[in-house]
């Protein structure tokens, strides 16, 4: 029988893929700081820094906001872009 | 490691409260508020980066409010749960609130046994009331932690006044405790500065910006007192005040990012060139600084920015920094931008620093995250630090060179990889390296340099495949040339030496030999450095206690080896599974079936029961053996059959008992061929007598009377007879005797092998003998006792009791015994069900059982309820 079968194994493994992210950071980011994070792409916004990229799994997201936290930096809003 | 806790300053600044920062706001509401916490059982400090929660818990432990004396505890990124534990044992030591003989210091760094924290929690039930201050609880990786802290809150009772101080709210039920007002919150609104907090500590910096200008700046920090702080450094070196503000409010920039890049900009070139540089340490030394920035003047500008209160902070007691973690956060994101290639450079050059100052364990961490292997590995085979990677537990561990590619070139390199693999249980890998060690200086000697050669010496007699006498002397001769403030340094190295001398031994078949080095071992373990080790070397003892028959002692070093894992709190993934297969072979031997699976069990549950070959292949034997006695064969033979063709059967020792447990299950159930082939598949040599009884008993089972009397006589001359090849032999006399019809010759063989046997207690030789014996023994009537005990049910006695019961256990069994489930015992005790499972664990291994029922009987036998 396989109630849990290939849809349930699939979305197990749609969960693993990585991810896209999008964070918002309260103001401008420097240069030198936005360098605390070679693995995203940044776009200055009004009052707001907009930071995307890829995120390889849990660990790494909460790794980022870590990342945030330590310089300081506010993270306003956060969500997972569609593919 | 142990982790170094005397004479250290670095160390001991740990365990100081952190240093009355210049120009520090008092700030009595908060004061109030902490003094108010501490009444209850925990307080929570919470808030991003340097909103002042430990300047503000500093100021209270040193303030009067604080009425119990405080133990301060600071972790930093590296620490991992065995450190910051052995740091509060430490801390709570020299508070005057624990004894030293209470419990034993944790000895590794990984993590330590619940069972330590239930004696901690005990301890400090009868202790003085105390505050502990954890500074730093996010640092800590993972979730243990906080659940040990939480444990030990919940158990030491009202004594005990914690205070926690995290970035993030830990993974506590806080919750639940809001609901039963067991926490007091210290926020991160709360640590906001309120405006006459502002203006103070402006003032304190030399500023005395007007109000609206306070008001301004108050506004955009929303009180944040880095940020204001790193405002009041700004205006400080600005000529005008005003204008900075402006310039500050009318960015777009995210606020800590502004004022750090305008704090850094308006340093002179020099500190801020030693900032960056500095800066990818978590600590500094001002004479590492001079060597990483190439300034002589680093000391009085580290002292400069520290008396201004920027970016670093001095630890207590020391000459040592440290750098606040949100400045550290950017000035690695700063120096990365400006000069990426930079950071490996200095971490290479903090290395070769520390090697200078003789700190080689600190030399090999920086190399390794410089990744310069070669550095890394010259040190550690240099100052015999193999040592310590080799008997567990501390730093430098195999992770340390987890990363180090396998190409790095040099014999050196590869005498740490083989160590490496030898702390792993790997043998085949640890040979291998050390074969490419060999080739790398064009041949075995490796003995240019003593620590060179004594390290391969080491490795290779850990790693022989069977007894290695001569290398245990080389290394010995080796070591005798070491001088003696390096020997005094690693008093591991001669343990360890005869520990590879007893497992070799062990593995060539000789447990009588092994027995004397080990008991050596034993002694020569002394200290906390040597704690793993002597739990390891009593282990090894037990099993070859247990291998020579001597089932008493067997015990005896078997509950000493657990006893001390749990005094230490050496967490699973470092104990030795050794004591647990002793004792099982211990129970097996007097037929106690029930307390063996119970031990082998445990034992399983431990990694190096199934990494070293030696324990797998007894742990194999051991089960197979049970299920022999328990008349499984298929079974039996399933657990022996996949050793015969592995590498472990290569040795004498471990291909003996394969054999030798092979044979005795084709025996039972009759399958002689079977016997017989298993027992031809190692050479008979006078060395193994287990080897010739067993041929014996084949052939007497085969009906050759004459040979099996011959290979009797062989056996018989052995001096390495144990006491169960005396009973066997004995018994099989007895069996032929009785096949001859000299009924009367038969019983009394068999009340000689009883009367060997009994001392030990020793009953399988005579159920595996088969039921004749119970015919011939009922003749015995009147001739001897000595068939009664045989025939009784165990004594108490027999099953050693590690320890004795906790009260809170005790407590928790008297509900077992009341038939309740865990849910109603936890309901009950008011406990978590976590919890009672930890007591119930903790119960069983005390009483050696593996199930509530049993738990509760051998309660009842010894009168513990």
């Amino acid at each position: 029988m396989d109630v849990a079968g290939p849809t349930g194994l699939r979305r197990l493994g749609e969960r693993r893929l990585p991810m896209r992210y999008e964070f918002r950071i309260t103001g401008r980011v420097s240069e030198p700081v936005s360098h605390a994070f070679p693995e995203l792409r940044e776009f200055p916004a009004a009052r707001q820094t907009l930071f995307f990229g890829t995120v390889t799994d849990e660990a790494h997201l909460y790794g980022l906001l870590g990342r945030f936290r330590d310089l300081g930096l506010h993270v306003e809003e956060m969500r997972r872009l569609p593919d | 490691m142990t982790v170094p806790l005397t004479g250290d300053p670095l160390l001991a600044a740990k365990l100081a409260v952190p240093c009355h920062a210049p120009g520090l706001v008092r700030r009595p509401r908060l004061l109030n508020r902490l003094t108010l916490g501490t009444k209850g059982p925990l307080t929570l400090i919470t808030g991003a980066p340097g909103v002042g929660k430990t300047a503000l818990a500093a100021s209270w432990a040193r303030s009067a409010s604080a009425s119990r004396p405080v133990v301060w505890v600071t972790l930093d990124e590296d620490d991992t749960p065995g450190v910051f534990w052995a740091y509060v044992v430490e801390g709570l030591r020299r508070s005057g609130a624990l004894a030293e003989d209470d419990l034993g210091t944790p000895v590794c760094a990984d993590d330590v046994d619940r069972s330590l924290l239930v004696r901690l929690a005990s301890a400090l039930e009868l202790a003085p009331p105390l505050v502990l201050v954890v500074d730093g609880l996010d640092k800590a990786p993972g979730n243990a932690v906080p659940e040990g802290l939480r444990f030990v809150s919940e158990h030491a009772g009202p004594a005990l006044r914690l205070v926690l101080i995290s970035r993030e709210d830990p993974p506590l039920p806080l919750h639940r405790y809001r609901a039963e007002d067991r926490v007091h919150e210290i926020r991160e609104h709360d640590l906001a500065f309120t405006r006459k907090e502002a203006v103070q500590l402006l003032r304190g910096q030399g500023t005395a910006p007007d109000g609206p200008l306070v008001d301004l700046l108050l506004e955009h920090t929303e009180g944040w007192a880095a940020g204001l702080r790193l405002c009041a450094l700004a205006m400080a070196r600005s000529e005008d005040p005003a204008d900075f503000a402006r310039s500050f409010t009318a960015s777009e920039q995210a606020v800590s990012d502004y004022l750090l890049t305008e704090v850094l900009a308006a340093q002179p070139e020099p500190a801020r060139d030693l900032l960056l540089r500095a800066g990818v340490l978590n600590r500094v030394h001002p004479d590492l600084v001079a060597a990483l920035t190439g300034r002589g003047d680093a000391g009085r500008i580290l002292q400069d920015l520290a008396r201004c209160h920027a970016f670093v902070e001095p630890l207590p007691g020391t000459q040592w920094y440290r750098f606040h973690p949100l400045f550290a956060a950017a000035l690695r994101a700063h120096l990365r931008s400006r000069q990426p290639e930079l950071e490996p450079l200095l971490h290479r050059r903090a290395a070769r620093w520390y090697a200078e100052q003789g700190r080689s364990a600190e030399a090999v961490d920086e190399a390794a995250a410089g990744g310069d292997w070669s550095f890394a590995a010259a040190q550690t085979v240099q100052h015999l630090l193999v040592v310590p990677l080799l008997a567990g537990g501390g730093s430098p561990s195999a992770d340390t060179f987890s990363r180090m590619p396998e190409d790095v070139p040099g014999a050196r390199a590869a005498l740490v990889a083989a160590a490496c693999r030898m702390a792993r249980q790997d043998v085949p890998g640890c040979r291998s390296w050390l074969a490419r060690a060999e080739a790398a200086t064009g041949g075995p000697a490796l003995e240019t340099e003593p620590a060179d050669g004594l390290t391969a010496a080491l490795l290779r007699l850990l790693s022989a495949p069977g007894a290695a006498d001569e290398e245990a002397h080389r290394v010995a001769e080796l070591l005798a040339r070491l001088p003696s403030e390096e020997r005094a340094r690693h008093p591991e190295l001669e343990p360890l030496r005869l520990y590879g001398q007893a497992c070799a031994r062990l593995r060539g078949g000789l447990p009588q030999p092994a027995r004397e080095v080990l008991e050596q071992a034993v002694r020569a373990c002394c200290g906390d450095a040597a704690v793993l080790l002597r739990h390891r070397c009593l282990g090894r003892l037990a099993l070859a206690d247990a291998a020579a028959g001597e089932l008493t002692l067997a015990e005896e070093h078997g509950a000493a080896s657990l006893a001390l894992a749990d005094q230490h709190g050496i967490p699973e993934s470092h104990r030795s599974g050794a004591a647990g297969l002793a004792l099982a072979a211990v129970a097996l031997e007097r037929e106690d079936l029930a307390a063996a699976a119970g031990h082998l069990d445990h034992a399983e549950l431990l990694a190096d029961t199934r990494d070293d070959l030696d324990l797998l292949i007894e742990r194999s034997v051991l089960r197979a053996q049970l299920e022999t006695a328990r008349g499984a064969w298929d079974a039996a033979r399933t657990h022996l059959d996949g050793h015969l063709e592995g590498p472990a059967a290569a040795s004498p020792g471990p291909a003996a008992r394969l054999a030798v447990a092979h044979a005795t299950a084709a025996l039972a159930r009759g399958d002689l061929d079977a016997a017989a082939t298993a027992l031809d598949q190692v050479g008979t040599g006078d060395a193994m007598p287990s080897h010739t009884v067993a041929l014996a008993q084949v052939r007497a089972a085969a009906d050759h009377p004459a040979q099996a009397l011959r290979l009797i006589e062989t056996a018989e001359e052995s001096d390495a007879l144990t006491v169960s090849d005396r009973v066997r032999l004995l018994l099989l006399r007895a069996h032929q005797a009785l096949l001859d019809g000299h009924e009367d010759r038969a019983r009394d063989l068999l009340v000689q092998a009883l009367d060997t046997a009994r001392p030990e207690g020793l009953r399988r030789p005579f159920t595996e003998a088969g039921p004749w014996v119970r015919h011939l023994a009922a003749g015995l009537d009147g001739r001897s006792g000595s068939y009664t005990w045989l025939g009784a049910p165990h004594a108490p006695a027999d099953r050693p009791v590690v320890e004795q019961l906790s009260p809170r256990e005790r407590e928790v069994l008297q509900q077992v015994a009341r038939m309740m489930s865990t849910d109603e015992v936890a309901a009950e005790l008011q406990l978590s069900v976590n919890t009672v499972k930890t007591h119930l664990r903790g119960i069983y291994r005390k009483l050696c059982v593996s199930r509530r029922r049993d738990a509760v009987e051998r309660a009842r036998e010894l009168h513990m309820l």
